[in-house]
């Protein structure tokens, strides 16, 4: 666009600019995607992976400030950005040597063990290599107290996609003005207070449960502001996000999820790949394809794939490769292609690419309905817990709705699902009406066969289990070798799960991994329990919320 | 019939904390075996599991001190013994005083504590910002240190005492509720649980912040109160900080991890008891923000990864409860630890292990026997040193 201001600001000492609107991962992930980090244990190379601010993909320095999502960052006029962590630098990291020669992982808690009196140099060597920066100097960027938005509404829907929209439309109709707290920056709604930028990471009715406006919500806008909001209803729209899969190489830079890859859609001819290999078979394959269709190279499936898919991918002259096992990535410092098998014991073969797009699976983003105590069930269908729900859209906790993908409610249910609530808190749901369809809840998870299948196969590389912390999957079958059992203790035992994503990308297959290992149902693998905040918020903006009002969650 | 490898045990014990797994650990070493340890929820679930990691020797009761440096030295040697690194850094504890008062209580503790052979220091309000950088000054008007405290890792503590247990013999059934226990002429005959009955002569109630419950299921009443505290860990910054920091006034704690991470806490006035389960507040959320960025300002842009909740056990007087109760034979208590087992376990629980087998301990009776509670007056000697 012609004319549109621009923003300049240094990346690694030379000038970037920015177009407005535009995040600073866009504009530095032009040509290629970048290498911004390097991983905790093993130094391994990262780039960004989820595209929506919760891996630990793109954490860059911003003026001295760690722990910048570029995914999420706005850049600002002659801003100075940095690489994350790497030494000396994230490109030429002399510490991928632990990678080499922990072939078979390392173990921080029964490794470092000898002899005893090199503990305290072990201890001040990892100290000196861990962490993302030195705290930021006082006077650094987003450290400035910004006063907190503090509302009350009768009605807070939070969300921003679809179903949130067609509630909120709903609402307005009704007579009502919600109030919708958007994650990202969507354009609003007419009738309706609609606040972007803004993320909720807080919900609790346990105290105030009787008050006149129970629910309690925290969080933060991108400014650094808090906000407090106290409703008397509340509506999750929070959608769903793409999972990861394991394979060999898992998080080579150049494998991200379908969220990612869309983030460059606006502009696919500066998407940085050309080959992509799209896995997933279903919907949301259908929609990569048709948003950057003359870039995906070939479509992969771990299970069937959809008649749709397959028009699409035929129409585009995309070759398909349904019910393929993932074995590994090929190329050391960034994905060139892919090695796979058919499934059931078929051929071997390789396809070459420049990126893994993941697009096989869909799961609710469900933590502010855990954290609000909303009563969850298994649904093996996807592979997820989703809330349980009467016909009106109505949780387990009074007054708390769930509408959209959040809720598992099959297309084209969405929008009755979404107009039912509305209607409901209007006190005009109608008595009679049925369910609408949802994902499967019942019988194995399609995924659970394919790990199954694919723990067999002999393993190349590292997979990877949690990106955030640098869990193998190696160190899974350990645990569980040593007789821990269940979710909740293998995520101590091993770390996985408790890094900056809290869980979101390791714990939906890691639960289907042990399943396998464990011999029981995921269900019976139990989940990790939701903590608050359920998106980091800083201390300054924490430090500037009053503190009167009650409120716990968990 | 029960669902238990036997139907019956010489020792049940009640919680599978640190203070249950090391108290089996002893008595299997001892020999005491066959024993069991009942948890009613997984390995790690409880307060052992939920701290964060502080191991301290300055206290107010000279007790208190023996037995914590002996812990000192068991953590030291943990990684040889036990097969896991718990990461045990000794970089100090350093309390603040924020009045001339507090600093007064402090240098009590700092004579007592060297006066037991410990190398404690006051520090003067300018020293001060070498152990803590960047602390806003005029915070603080001076503090104690002494650098042998340190933090670790719990969680491979856990692993490391409940493979040792388990490579010993002992039985370990987690997820079981204990459910009552019973006894004839004062003396305990054996468990009921929600995996079925086993015949014991011996209970070791170690079962932290759900004691009290414990104990009324064998028909006795302990003044032991659960009371919740919260905890948070933030996104890991390059390590910058390497002592505990505790601010008495508050009860502000908070260390920086090996992995960079800050964890720490604040005690806000819960109610007490476990009926409410174990929610975060958006209160302490608040607090805790508050205190950390007053203390050290440019961490405001630091953000919390996330919170939880654990429960103390406390008592009346601040000191454990160890030994067998009066009331009725063979029931040994090894709780009231406030928030201070991970800290004593090691140590605590060989004296544990020798009262169960009857034997005489070396702690004074009138401060960690159950029978002090007993007394129509409340015990003179007190431990209120009770906050990180």
């Amino acid at each position: 666009m012609a004319g549109a201001p621009t923003r300049r600001f240094r990346y690694r000492g030379r000038v970037v600019e920015a177009r407005e609107g535009e995040t600073l991962l866009a504009a530095i992930a032009r040509d290629a995607l970048p290498t911004l980090e390097r991983s905790t244990r093993y130094h391994r190379p990262r780039a960004p992976f989820c595209g929506i601010g919760q891996c630990t993909g793109c954490l860059v320095r911003v003026n001295d400030e760690p722990l910048v999502r570029a995914c999420r960052y706005h850049p600002g006029e002659d801003d100075r950005v940095e690489n994350g962590p790497g030494w000396p630098s994230v490109r030429w990291d002399a510490l991928v040597v632990l990678d080499l020669i922990f072939r078979r992982g390392l173990d921080p808690f029964r490794g470092f063990r000898r002899p005893a009196v090199a503990g305290p140099i072990y201890q001040r060597l990892v100290r000196r290599l861990a962490g993302y920066g030195a705290p930021a100097p006082v006077s650094g960027r987003a450290t400035e107290a910004v006063p907190p938005v503090v509302r009350s509404a009768e009605v807070v829907v939070v969300g921003g996609g679809e179903s949130c929209r067609a509630t909120a439309a709903r609402l307005v109709t009704l007579g009502y003005r919600p109030l919708v707290l958007d994650r990202d920056r969507r354009p609003g709604l007419v009738g309706a207070d609609w606040l972007g930028g803004v993320s909720v990471t807080l919900l609790g009715p346990r105290v105030d449960e009787g008050a006149e406006l129970p629910f309690r919500l925290l969080g933060h806008a991108e400014t650094g502001a808090g906000l407090s909001v106290r409703a008397r209803s509340v509506v999750v729209a929070t959608g769903g996000y793409d999972a990861s899969l394991l394979f060999g190489g898992n998080d080579r830079p150049g494998v991200l999820t379908a969220d990612a890859a869309l983030a460059f859609s606006s502009a696919p001819e500066r998407a940085p790949f050309g080959q992509a290999l799209l896995v997933g078979g279903d919907r949301r394959a259908e929609e990569v394809l048709a948003r950057l269709g003359s870039r995906v190279a070939a479509v992969i499936a771990v299970g069937e794939v959809r008649p749709e898919v397959v028009r699409a991918a035929s129409d585009l002259g995309i070759p398909l490769y349904p019910r393929s096992l993932l074995l590994g990535v090929i190329g050391r410092t960034r994905v060139r292609g892919l090695r796979l098998r058919t499934r059931g014991g078929g051929p071997r073969f390789s396809l070459a690419g420049d990126a893994v797009v993941l697009a096989h699976r869909r799961i609710p983003n469900a933590p502010l309905l855990f954290l609000a105590g909303a009563e969850m069930a298994w649904h093996a269908g996807p592979g997820a817990y989703y809330p349980v729900l009467d016909a009106a859209g109505t949780t387990s906790v009074p007054g708390l709705y769930a509408v959209g993908t959040v809720t598992g409610t099959l297309e084209p249910a969405r929008r009755e699902g979404a107009e039912r609530a509305a209607f409901a808190i209007a006190g005009r749901a109608a008595s009679d009406s049925e369910a609408l369809p949802r994902v499967r809840a019942e019988g194995p998870s399609e995924l659970e066969g394919y790990y199954r299948e694919l723990l067999t196969e002999p393993r190349r590389g590292r997979w990877i289990a949690c990106r955030c912390e640098d869990v193998l999957l190696h160190d899974l079958e350990t645990a569980n070798r040593g007789g821990y059992r269940g979710l909740e203790v293998v995520k101590r035992y091993t770390s996985l799960g408790t890094g900056l994503c809290q869980g979101r990308y390791c714990t939906p297959d890691a639960l289907l991994i042990l399943s396998v290992l464990e011999g029981r149902p995921p269900s019976e693998v139990g989940r990790i329990r939701q903590r608050p905040p359920v998106y980091p918020m800083p201390l300054g903006t924490l430090a500037e919320l009053d503190d009167s009002v009650a409120g716990e969650v968990g | 019939m029960n669902n238990l490898p036997r139907a019956e045990y010489r020792t049940v014990v009640v919680g599978g904390g640190i203070v249950g797994l090391f108290s089996a650990y002893h008595l299997a070493r001892a020999g005491a075996g066959p024993i069991l340890v009942l948890d009613r929820g997984f390995l790690s679930s409880g307060a052992s599991g939920r701290n964060g990691g502080g191991v301290r020797q300055q206290w107010e009761t000279r007790a208190t001190v023996r037995l914590a440096r002996e812990a000192v030295r068991d953590y030291r040697r943990f990684g040889r013994e036990f097969g896991y690194n718990p990461w045990f850094r000794q970089t100090g504890y350093l309390f603040l005083a924020e009045s001339a008062d507090e600093l007064a209580r402090l240098r009590r503790v700092h004579d007592l504590v060297r006066s037991e052979g410990l190398a404690s220091e006051v520090l003067a309000a300018d020293a001060l910002s070498r152990y803590v950088p960047g602390i806003a000054p005029g915070s603080a008007v001076g503090g104690t240190y002494l650098r042998s405290d340190g933090v670790l890792y719990p969680f491979p503590a856990i692993w490391g005492v409940y493979e040792a247990a388990r490579a010993l013999g002992v039985d370990l059934a987690f997820g079981v509720e204990v459910l009552g226990i019973d006894s004839e002429a004062g003396r305990v005959t054996g468990v009921r649980s929600s995996a079925g009955p086993v015949a014991t002569t011996s209970v070791v109630n170690a079962a932290g912040g759900w004691s009290s419950d414990v104990a009324r299921r064998a028909g006795l009443d302990v003044p032991n109160v659960a009371t919740r505290h919260e905890i948070l860990a933030t996104e890991p910054l390059k390590p910058f900080l390497d002592p505990m920091v505790v601010r008495a006034s508050d009860g502000l704690y908070f260390s920086q991890t090996v992995h960079g991470g800050l964890v720490g806490g604040l005690t806000l006035p819960h109610p007490a008891g476990t009926a409410a389960g174990l929610p975060s507040s958006a209160k302490f959320l608040t607090a805790m923000a508050r205190a950390l960025v007053g203390l050290l300002p440019r961490l405001r842009s630091l953000r919390v990864l996330r919170a939880w909740s654990g429960f103390y056990d406390d008592t009346p007087d601040g000191l454990p409860v160890i030994g067998e109760d009066p009331r009725l034979g063979g029931f040994v208590h090894a709780n009231g630890f406030g928030g201070h087992g991970f800290m004593l376990a090691p140590a605590a629980t060989r004296r544990v292990a020798r009262a169960v087998l009857g034997e005489r301990t070396d702690l004074e009776p009138e401060l960690f026997a159950p029978d002090r509670f007993l007394a129509p007056r409340l015990p003179s000697t007190a431990e209120r040193l009770l906050l990180g």
